[in-house]
């Protein structure tokens, strides 16, 4: 009878030491969920739709946003100790003005200290010529166009106003060598908890501002034309920042 | 530039999957049989039957059986069918459809090809969001049907055949049946056999004319790049030929009107003053056969619809800058809204909208009225 006496608190011991190294590794082999969050502006601004408020970056007048939305594919997230690649990573980012931006969630994320956030700004090549509808890529959307060319990469229409006219802004941007891969490196901690959140600024703004500025005036619309394309394109990296503050 | 002509794979997908699963999963009377195999093109892409209401033989043919009754009328005299025609790819060739009242009504017929793609809000101006919904809307208008719902219950529960195939499919003869049955017939309004699908599918070429203009009809011009463009698909996708299906993507003002007479169109249902005077882009599957055209049927001829676009757009403030930029000469800056083509591609373009018609879909005989072989 004496030997009970021992027996039940080592058991217990044993237990207690096994479920809470149990409960880590259950806690710590538990995916999270992960939301990117984008933020729209026009400069310092945050977007709003559908009033000529935003000066022309290289010239007169002033411009109004009707519709701005753009493809974000292949989001990968990097850690020391492995990789997470999203499946069928297509996603239309559109900015409608009902909600204050566009969060793509990302479900089943393995619980690592992610260093880097990764995705590019358009679609890949591969996709770019298929028919294959992968996450947002429809072909019967709004987003495809022609019988040429897959989708548009960046759409942004709206209107200048000048003093003596109105000029239709039409910039719709997507050839294979206009897709941009974008890297984010991420602070330490900056995943954690079951649902953590990460915030970009898209500044529509960045779209114009290469070298040399563009005058929508002068450019109004950007199409087909590769070079008109590429000028837009170069800018795309810079379109996309990681914002520094607390998710709310 | 490289030509990348757009070949649909030949295969076709099998959705029998989604709605054998849907089927498992609900209260429905085991009795009603799940279709298998149920397709629908590739180039389509994907669609959705509801859970609470999975196509089934016994439903679909309830459907069709309610769609052709005129007993779904105040006086009897007047069906789904009456405005919706199959040999007009269920359009009725009236600018504006008349139902009991004889009055007018607001709008022009729509077409009821292809329901499960393109803009999931139904009627001109969006206000239904599935097809259960939409179906009960005519039936109870009064200028329409103007049928009392009890009533129609109480009609169709003294017919022993109805109670019968209500109990199959259903369990029971009630309004939200009547709705159900309905929109699953519509769910299965397929138009797929087209000289564009067999194209589509490459067992076809399309000839010279019918080319050209499916090429104008698929591209916003671009004078930069000496690329010409009627800007169809602006609105009108490529495979389906609808409105977009994201969102409210899929409404759109196309410059009937100007400020002063726009209608209130969408912001009768979203309140958005963005939204006023924007409608409902319709499939043009079939559109040979569905004249007159518009929202109104203002148009009598396909050439009519032509000329709209190419020269007849008024301004307003909700008016896309798709369509105000869009010419083929590179004047948009000029003020004047023209797409600038000339009557050989106004022609061509026609000819490509032909290549749209399937007369299986118009003559077949499982969208037909079924009364009429009793």
């Amino acid at each position: 009878m004496r030997k009970t006496s021992y027996v039940v608190p080592v058991v217990f011991a044993l237990a207690a030491i096994l479920g809470l190294g149990g409960f880590w590794r259950y806690r710590a082999s538990r995916p999270i969920e992960l939301t990117l969050y984008f933020h729209p502006f026009v400069g310092p601004e945050p977007l709003v739709l559908n009033e000529p408020r935003y000066p022309n970056p290289g010239g007169e007048g002033r411009f109004e946003v009707r519709d701005f939305q753009l493809y974000l594919s292949n989001l990968r997230l990097t850690s020391g100790s492995g990789v997470y690649v999203e499946p069928d990573s297509y996603h239309v980012v559109r900015f409608d003005g009902a909600e204050p931006g566009f969060g793509i969630v990302l479900h089943g994320v393995p619980r690592r200290d992610y260093s880097t956030v990764e995705f590019g700004i358009g679609v890949d090549a591969a996709a770019n010529r298929s028919l294959a509808q992968r996450g947002d890529l429809d072909p019967n959307g709004r987003m495809a166009w022609t019988w040429e060319v897959g989708y548009k990469f960046v759409l942004f229409e709206g209107t200048l106003t000048r003093a003596d006219a109105s000029v239709p802004l039409v910039y719709h941007v997507g050839f294979d060598e206009n897709y941009r891969l974008v890297s984010t490196e991420l602070r330490k901690g900056s995943v954690t908890g079951r649902a953590a959140r990460l915030d970009f600024r898209v500044d529509l703004l960045r779209l114009f501002q290469g070298a040399p500025i563009v005058d929508m005036a002068a450019l109004p619309t950007v199409k087909f034309d590769r070079g008109d394309a590429a000028r837009l394109a170069g800018n795309f990296a810079a379109m996309i920042t990681p914002m520094r503050t607390e998710a709310p | 530039m490289r030509l990348r002509r757009v070949v649909a794979a030949p295969a076709l997908i099998a959705a029998s999957l989604a709605v054998v699963a849907a089927a498992g999963c609900n209260s429905r009377p085991r009795a009603a049989t799940p279709i298998h195999g149920f397709q629908a093109p590739f180039v389509f892409g994907r669609f959705q039957v509801p859970d609470e209401n999975p196509l089934t033989v016994e439903s679909v043919e309830l459907g069709r059986r309610l769609f052709y009754d005129p007993r779904l009328s105040a006086n009897g005299a007047v069906s789904c069918s009456t405005c919706h025609i199959q040999r007009l790819a269920f359009t009725d060739g009236r600018a504006r459809s008349v139902g009991v009242s004889g009055k007018p009504l607001a709008f022009n017929s729509m077409t009821l090809a292809n329901l499960m793609w393109g803009p999931q809000h139904f009627f001109w101006n969006g206000r239904a969001d599935t097809l259960e919904d939409q179906a009960m809307v005519p039936i109870q208008h009064a200028d329409e049907m103007a049928q009392d719902t009890g009533r129609l219950v109480a009609e169709l529960s003294a017919d022993a055949a109805y109670r019968a195939m209500f109990e199959t499919a259903y369990g029971e003869v009630s309004a939200k049946a009547v709705a159900r049955a309905l929109a699953s017939f519509e769910r299965t309004l397929i138009s797929s056999h087209s000289r564009y699908d067999q194209f589509l599918r490459g067992e076809v070429v399309l000839s010279p004319d019918e080319e050209l203009g499916r090429k104008l009809f698929m591209a916003h011009p671009d004078v930069k790049v000496s690329l010409r463009g009627a800007n169809c698909i602006d609105c009108h996708s490529q495979f389906v030929t609808a409105g977009f299906t994201a969102r409210y993507d899929g409404f759109s003002n196309n410059g009937l009107d100007d400020e002063e007479h726009l209608q209130p169109g969408l912001q009768a249902v979203t309140g958005n003053p963005k939204h006023r005077g924007l409608f409902k882009v319709p499939s043009l599957r079939n559109v040979e056969l569905t004249a007159p055209y518009m929202h109104d049927g203002r148009f009598q001829t396909l050439e009519d619809v032509l000329d709209h676009y190419d020269s007849g757009v008024k301004y307003s403030s909700t008016l896309s800058s798709l369509i105000v930029e869009a010419d083929n000469r590179g004047e948009a800056a000029s003020g004047r809204i023209s797409l600038h083509l000339t009557a050989g591609e106004k022609a061509a373009i026609i000819a490509f909208l032909r290549t749209l018609t399937d007369r299986d879909f118009v003559t077949a005989e499982r969208f037909s009225d079924p009364f009429a072989r009793e």
